[in-house]
């Protein structure tokens, strides 16, 4: 493959190129989260947690979506169950969310064990830090919960999920991957996308669903 | 395909809503007064507007340390300063009496209730009766304890209820007490009205409504019903169930939804355009409810108010807002004029104009004035179909004409007789019977599809879409009916009746 010279700069200077590729691929990723929300109107836990996701699922690779999305179930899963057993106990905020990150924390090991005892240890063997960014997602997941109740915290992170899986196809795309390393200034429309998302005033997809219901009486 | 998109045109979006109404027409003050409940109510006040009464507020973990529950009146509303989305909210019924048998040594409550509460505080003793002290009624009938008050405003304390979990202040407010008139559309809670105010004009408004499943709270989100609004007449028209599911009934029960004339409704309007001048905010969603004894009372300001009113009214903001857009409005008189004109129902009160006549539908609302004065209001067929009108027997009951009629089942009337003897039969019984008893008015045989009856007729007074009416209704068993009243040719000369009217929505979804 054949660097642009930028890039073929960088990684002169001793920045690794996935490194250079990951950075360039923020931009990339972000306008994603935008476009989903602004046009589509699917909103997902904020911009963070949906990008980071995408990256915890590339680190995952070469399983990302497989283990990926299992871990990213459990964390959703256990984090309700926690919620549905801590309840009855009243407990102030971060405590109550400290809680749940044990519970999920020691859950994922406990998977992590069962996993290697049938031989699949292709889970145990990943980064610590992707697995720790999924465990906190738990925090995002619980506040959500307090504030729009557990179905409106459930649908956000369906939808986070989907986001960056989508997000995940996205990047680990060659052909984009390498259109970037070789155009690397093309990341710059996304400036231009942005521009022209944050002055978008049509309705979003799903208000055209939420709306169907009406439109023939207007 | 494309007809839909040109259709929706006139609709709001989130992204239109926040860049092309909020962002310019919002300030930043404006957007704190919306979003602190105390400031809003505070400077409300000040400028005159009714809210509901501040009993206490609790503004950090000592204060809650020093705070007295006993004070607390029996029934009240617990609610985050900074709470969003109707969270966070406890209402109170009312204090929960000590159980009987638990004191029996004590013949009243009160005394009781008294010693515990002056026992209340540090008393060593009075931790074991702590309970029974601090136990309130929840509006589901579930029990509310001192500690779970104390619980719950921790949580406030701690943010658990405001955007992005800043501390927040929790406050004790007056119970509002329900309108006699929304009474049978409620379930639990206080009913609502938003009204969306830009430029000093209301372009749409909606009654929320409670239900069961939004667990009191008159909150779209949780599941409450909405209900569009007439601005010119104040009348209900169509409604919605939570996100958007059409009714046209209030579910589980026979209340039609439309044609509600809601109370106050100039001052409603006037409220809403008054509470944005005091708050500057451009494009604001007031939230008005009406009080039993108060009247209406500005509940909170929304500096992003929910597009969901759309759905109720099924109409668009968005064309509505561009027709206000620009417009000079200097006076609350002519802002409220505006609004009335521009989105009301201006065809029905054309024809209205035209004709002299009152344009209602086959289902309409009747208030019945009874003989003590007592009024009851139901849901009335009105059957062109019938000469006279009619109401149920238990209704009439009610309505105070128990006597006549157990005198009238007294009688001995004629059995078995040929349809041309009737009329001789009628005048004779006409003869015998009327002045006999001071309610009965006339004594009619009515052949229908379900055979002959003969019926006693009584004087009435009805109000029908605010004409007053004097029946002569005869009164029979209408239990298998839906409707426990009909109401005649002979009673309708002034009205002209659109079949549509009603249920224009239903029966086009059908």
């Amino acid at each position: 493959m054949q660097y642009h010279p930028l890039i073929a700069f960088f990684v002169e200077q001793g920045v690794p190129v996935q490194t250079v590729l990951l950075l360039l691929m923020l931009p990339v990723i972000a306008t994603l989260v935008a476009f989903f929300r602004q046009v589509i109107g699917i909103k997902a836990f904020g911009i963070y947690t949906p990008s980071i996701i995408t990256f915890a699922l590339l680190a995952f690779d070469p399983n990302g979506v497989k283990y990926g999305i299992a871990i990213f179930v459990s964390v959703i899963v256990v984090g309700m169950l926690a919620r549905f057993v801590l309840k009855r106990f009243r407990l102030l905020y971060l405590p109550r969310v400290a809680i749940t990150l044990s519970i999920i924390s020691l859950a994922i090991l406990i998977i992590l064990v069962i996993g290697g005892m049938y031989q699949r240890t292709g889970l145990a063997a990943v980064s610590i830090f992707p697995l720790l960014i999924m465990i906190t997602l738990a925090e995002k997941f619980v506040a959500t919960q307090i504030e729009k109740g557990s179905r409106a915290a459930f649908i956000l992170a369906v939808e986070t999920l989907i986001i960056s899986v989508i997000g995940y196809f996205l990047v680990s795309w060659h052909a984009l991957t390498a259109l970037i390393l070789h155009f690397p200034w093309i990341i710059l429309f996304t400036f231009l996308i942005n521009f022209s998302l944050g002055k978008w005033t049509g309705l979003r997809v799903t208000e055209y669903f939420r709306f169907r219901k009406i439109t023939r009486y207007l | 395909m494309f007809d839909f998109f040109k259709k929706s045109q006139g609709l709001l979006g989130m992204n239109a809503r926040n860049l092309d109404y909020i962002r310019p027409s919002n300030r930043k003050r404006g957007m704190e007064i919306a979003d602190s409940k105390l400031l809003c109510k505070h400077l409300l006040k000040k400028n005159g507007l009714s809210v509901p009464e501040l009993i206490a507020k609790i503004k950090s973990h000592e204060d809650l340390e020093q705070f007295d529950f006993a004070t607390l009146p029996n029934s009240f509303a617990l609610k985050p300063n900074r709470g969003f989305g109707g969270e966070g909210i406890i209402i109170v019924y009312g204090r929960k009496k000590p159980a009987r048998n638990a004191a029996p040594e004590n013949s009243t409550e009160n005394p009781l209730q008294k010693s515990i509460t002056n026992n209340y505080q540090g008393n060593a003793q009075a931790g074991a009766l702590d309970r029974e002290a601090g136990e309130w009624i929840k509006a589901d009938g579930s029990v509310i304890t001192v500690d779970d008050l104390k619980s719950h405003i921790r949580n406030i304390l701690d943010g658990s209820f405001s955007l992005s979990n800043i501390p927040d202040i929790a406050f004790f407010e007056e119970r509002l007490k329900l309108l006699k008139l929304f009474k049978p559309y409620t379930y639990k809670g206080i009913p609502d009205i938003r009204v969306i105010v830009y430029n000093r004009v209301p372009v749409m408004a909606m009654l929320r409504l409670p239900t069961k499943h939004s667990d009191g709270k008159a909150n779209l989100q949780q599941g409450a019903i909405g209900v569009g609004i007439d601005l010119a007449t104040g009348t209900t028209t169509t409604a919605i169930l939570g996100k958007g599911h059409i009714i046209e009934y209030v579910p589980g029960t026979r209340m039609v939804l439309s044609g509600i004339k809601i109370p106050y409704w100039k001052d409603i309007l006037r409220m809403a355009i008054d509470a944005q001048a005091i708050s500057h905010l451009g494009f604001l969603g007031a939230d008005i409810a009406i009080d039993r004894e108060r009247g209406p009372v500005v509940l909170e300001l929304n500096a992003r108010p929910g597009l969901s009113i759309q759905l109720a009214n099924f109409s668009g903001l968005k064309g509505r807002l561009n027709r206000v857009k620009g417009l000079k409005i200097k006076t609350t008189d002519r802002g409220i004029r505006v609004g009335m004109n521009l989105f009301g129902g201006e065809i029905e009160e054309e024809i209205e104009e035209l004709s002299g006549k009152r344009v209602i539908g086959t289902v309409e609302k009747v208030k019945l004035i009874g003989k003590d004065g007592k009024e009851i209001e139901v849901e009335a067929k009105i059957d062109t179909g019938a000469f006279s009108t009619s109401i149920d027997t238990d209704l009439a009951k009610e309505l105070g004409f128990e006597d006549v009629i157990n005198y009238f089942n007294s009688l001995e009337l004629p059995k078995n007789f040929s349809r041309e003897e009737a009329g001789s039969i009628e005048a004779s019984l006409r003869k015998k019977y009327i002045g006999a008893h001071p309610d009965l008015a006339d004594i009619v045989i009515i052949y229908s599809s379900h055979g002959m009856s003969m019926r006693p007729k009584v004087k009435i007074s009805a109000m029908l879409d605010q004409v007053e009416l004097s029946l002569l209704a005869n009164i029979i068993e209408r239990d298998e009916l839906s409707k426990k009243v009909i109401v005649g040719r002979k009673n309708l000369g002034r009205f002209l009746i659109d079949v549509n009217k009603v249920s224009t929505a239903y029966a086009k979804n059908v």
